[in-house]
């Protein structure tokens, strides 16, 4: 290697360093930890001690929050991911069209979207109240409304709605992903005689799966991690009907100081997330469309 | 990872980002024609979904009683303004919640800005034995659920001592993150290569490079990178939540849900108060928004972290 090019790597490490101590002191270092932690029973203020594999096998044969919490989890992730992005399409599509005013109705349809998640929970716990908004309209069409937060079978929906007020940022994403589709594919549709709901199913949808893939992806992988929410509306309750895995981890580590058991969790939920991703992605051949594949 | 986030980037936009189609010579496409029922649904849609926005500005703005008495309108009849001076000092430590917030996110955007352009840059141009496999884990990295190392960094920030202070919450933004190396990167690996390269002929060296030419260059990718920094800062609610535990040290996202756990049992929270506390906690995000998009329209990876929160 040259004096120039050993100047030049020299340099490269020096530029990337933060990036590379920041790896090894806040990533690698505690993921090697957290794996040794998962494998103790420890308090954090006592030694810590190996107990094996104890964790895991107590959490999923002996814990039946866990199995709660894993259940809730997918259920608010599986309702609420599909769920947005479908809302987020249809509005997408709407907004596409030759609309007076569409900054407008733009700019209301994201306007939830830029209030923070502490914020937006503030304003559920008033809307869903028993005596609420909600109910009160609710009220006015005859319908009795339930006591949302406090209801074992209503906590997770009036999470999945909380969730579904943010459809605006796939619309956003997407209304930008529409333009850029081709506008000689309608035409070309059109002479053919396919009306506009064909021609969505048929262009519109198929030119955005990348898009749609993507935001389905990071939106699983956020929903997995969901916790604000949660925390501060339900605490998991009533019954641990909306628990979910990292409220449950939160109050592990933080609540009970049970740092192995919480460790152990924390490597369970990587593993819940890896197996979605990857069956995501096993399933993306299938209806993801590349330009590139066609040529 | 890779393939999915170059997926991610929308297909090139129009010359005109807000080119509305088939509007004025070209003859409307069906597909594109709105009918009254578009106008119908959109009015819907928008009306329901900023009905609780509407309802946080007349909560905030009711009496004590009225909040107290549950018997608030989705418009305001009552205009207390004084709500919004009330949170200062009197009823609430709000100035004080709002100062901690600043303090936070001012450090973190710093500390990212500063860490995520010189490491991108140094992924995009310089050379290096090595780089290739470390630009692997960059990727991988992100695959990485933040909940694996929560209780270690809880463990290393107590051991240093820096627990119920700002530190963990802003000092690990200066060792920039994956994300934002990898934007950066894809950002200077797009800028023409004769540039730095004639700047090297003229003799300077590749810090010179870094911060006489590419600097200026990276604004708009920086700016970005500051946008989402901040805007994850101010409305990060776990963080402060494992690390601060004294009233005085809060962000105001914290603190906002701090009133509400510590009101007695017996008394509601003071709702126009905490209403108030969301507004203050949501407006500073929409002037960032508003001042900030074409940023963001221009970082058109951006899109893909949108929709997610």
């Amino acid at each position: 290697m040259s004096r120039l090019r050993r100047r030049e790597a020299m340099w490269f490490y020096l530029f990337a360093s933060p990036w590379i101590i920041g790896f090894v002191v806040f990533l690698l270092g505690p993921m090697v930890a957290s794996i040794y932690f998962s494998l103790t029973d420890w308090d954090s203020f006592t030694p810590p001690k190996f107990v094996g594999l104890e964790n895991y096998t107590r959490l999923l044969t002996e814990d039946p929050v866990f199995w709660k919490a894993l259940w809730n989890t997918f259920y608010y992730a599986a309702i609420s991911v599909p769920l947005g992005l479908g809302i987020g399409l249809w509005l997408a599509n709407l907004l596409n069209k030759q609309v007076r005013v569409r900054k407008v109705f733009r700019t209301l349809i994201y306007l939830p979207t830029l209030v923070p998640l502490v914020a937006t929970a503030m304003i559920f716990k008033m809307v869903l109240a028993p005596s609420g908004p909600l109910n009160d309209v609710l009220g006015v069409a005859g319908i009795p409304g339930p006591s949302w937060l406090l209801e074992a079978i209503w906590v997770k929906p009036a999470l999945v709605l909380l969730s579904v007020w943010g459809a605006g940022g796939a619309t956003v994403l997407l209304l930008a992903a529409m333009k850029g589709i081709p506008r000689e594919l309608y035409e070309a549709a059109e002479v053919d005689g396919a009306g506009s709901v064909r021609q969505f199913w048929s262009i519109t949808v198929p030119q955005l799966t990348p898009i749609i893939f993507f935001n389905l992806i990071m939106g699983l992988i956020g929903a997995f991690q969901v916790f604000s929410q949660v925390y501060i509306l339900t605490k998991g309750g009533p019954n641990n009907a909306s628990q979910m895995m990292v409220p449950m981890l939160f109050d592990e580590a933080f609540s009970f100081y049970h740092m192995g058991y919480a460790s152990a969790l924390s490597w369970l939920l990587f593993a819940v997330i890896l197996v979605f991703t990857l069956l995501a992605f096993r399933t993306a051949r299938r209806w993801v469309f590349y330009e590139t594949e066609v040529n | 990872m890779a393939t999915i986030l170059s997926a991610a980037a929308p297909p090139q936009r129009d010359q005109q980002p807000e080119s509305e189609p088939g509007r004025s010579r070209e003859r409307v496409l069906g597909v594109f024609r709105a009918t009254p029922f578009t106008y119908a649904t959109l009015i819907v849609v928008s009306a329901v979904l900023c009905v609780p926005l509407v309802f946080v500005v007349s909560i905030a703005l009711a009496s004590d009683q009225t909040v107290n008495a549950n018997t608030f309108t989705i418009f305001p009849r009552e205009f207390h303004w004084e709500n919004f001076t009330r949170v200062f000092g009197t009823d609430l430590p709000m100035q004080r919640f709002l100062l901690n917030s600043v303090i936070i996110s001012t450090g973190a955007v710093i500390g990212q800005v500063l860490s995520s352009g010189l490491v991108g840059y140094a992924f995009a141009r310089l050379r290096a034995p090595g780089k290739n496999t470390l630009f692997i884990v960059v990727l991988a990295t992100m695959m990485i659920p933040a909940q694996i190392t929560m209780i270690p960094q809880f463990i290393l920030f107590k051991e240093l001592g820096w627990v119920n202070t700002y530190l963990p919450l802003i000092v690990p933004n200066f060792f920039s993150n994956a994300f934002n190396v990898f934007l950066v990167r894809q950002f200077v690996s797009r800028l023409p290569s004769e540039i730095d390269e004639a700047a090297m002929v003229d003799g300077l060296g590749f810090f010179g490079i870094y911060r006489r030419i590419m600097l200026p260059m990276l604004s708009p990718v920086l700016i970005a990178i500051g946008i989402f920094t901040l805007t994850a800062t101010w409305g990060d609610f776990m963080g402060p939540l494992i690390y601060l535990n004294d009233e005085t040290k809060m962000p105001l996202a914290l603190g906002v849900q701090y009133i509400t756990s510590t009101s007695a049992a017996l008394q509601a929270p003071p709702w126009n108060l905490v209403m108030v506390g969301s507004i203050l906690l949501t407006l500073p995000m929409i002037l960032v928004y508003y001042l900030g998009q074409r940023y963001l329209y221009e970082m058109d990876i951006s899109g893909g972290s949108a929709g997610v929160k």
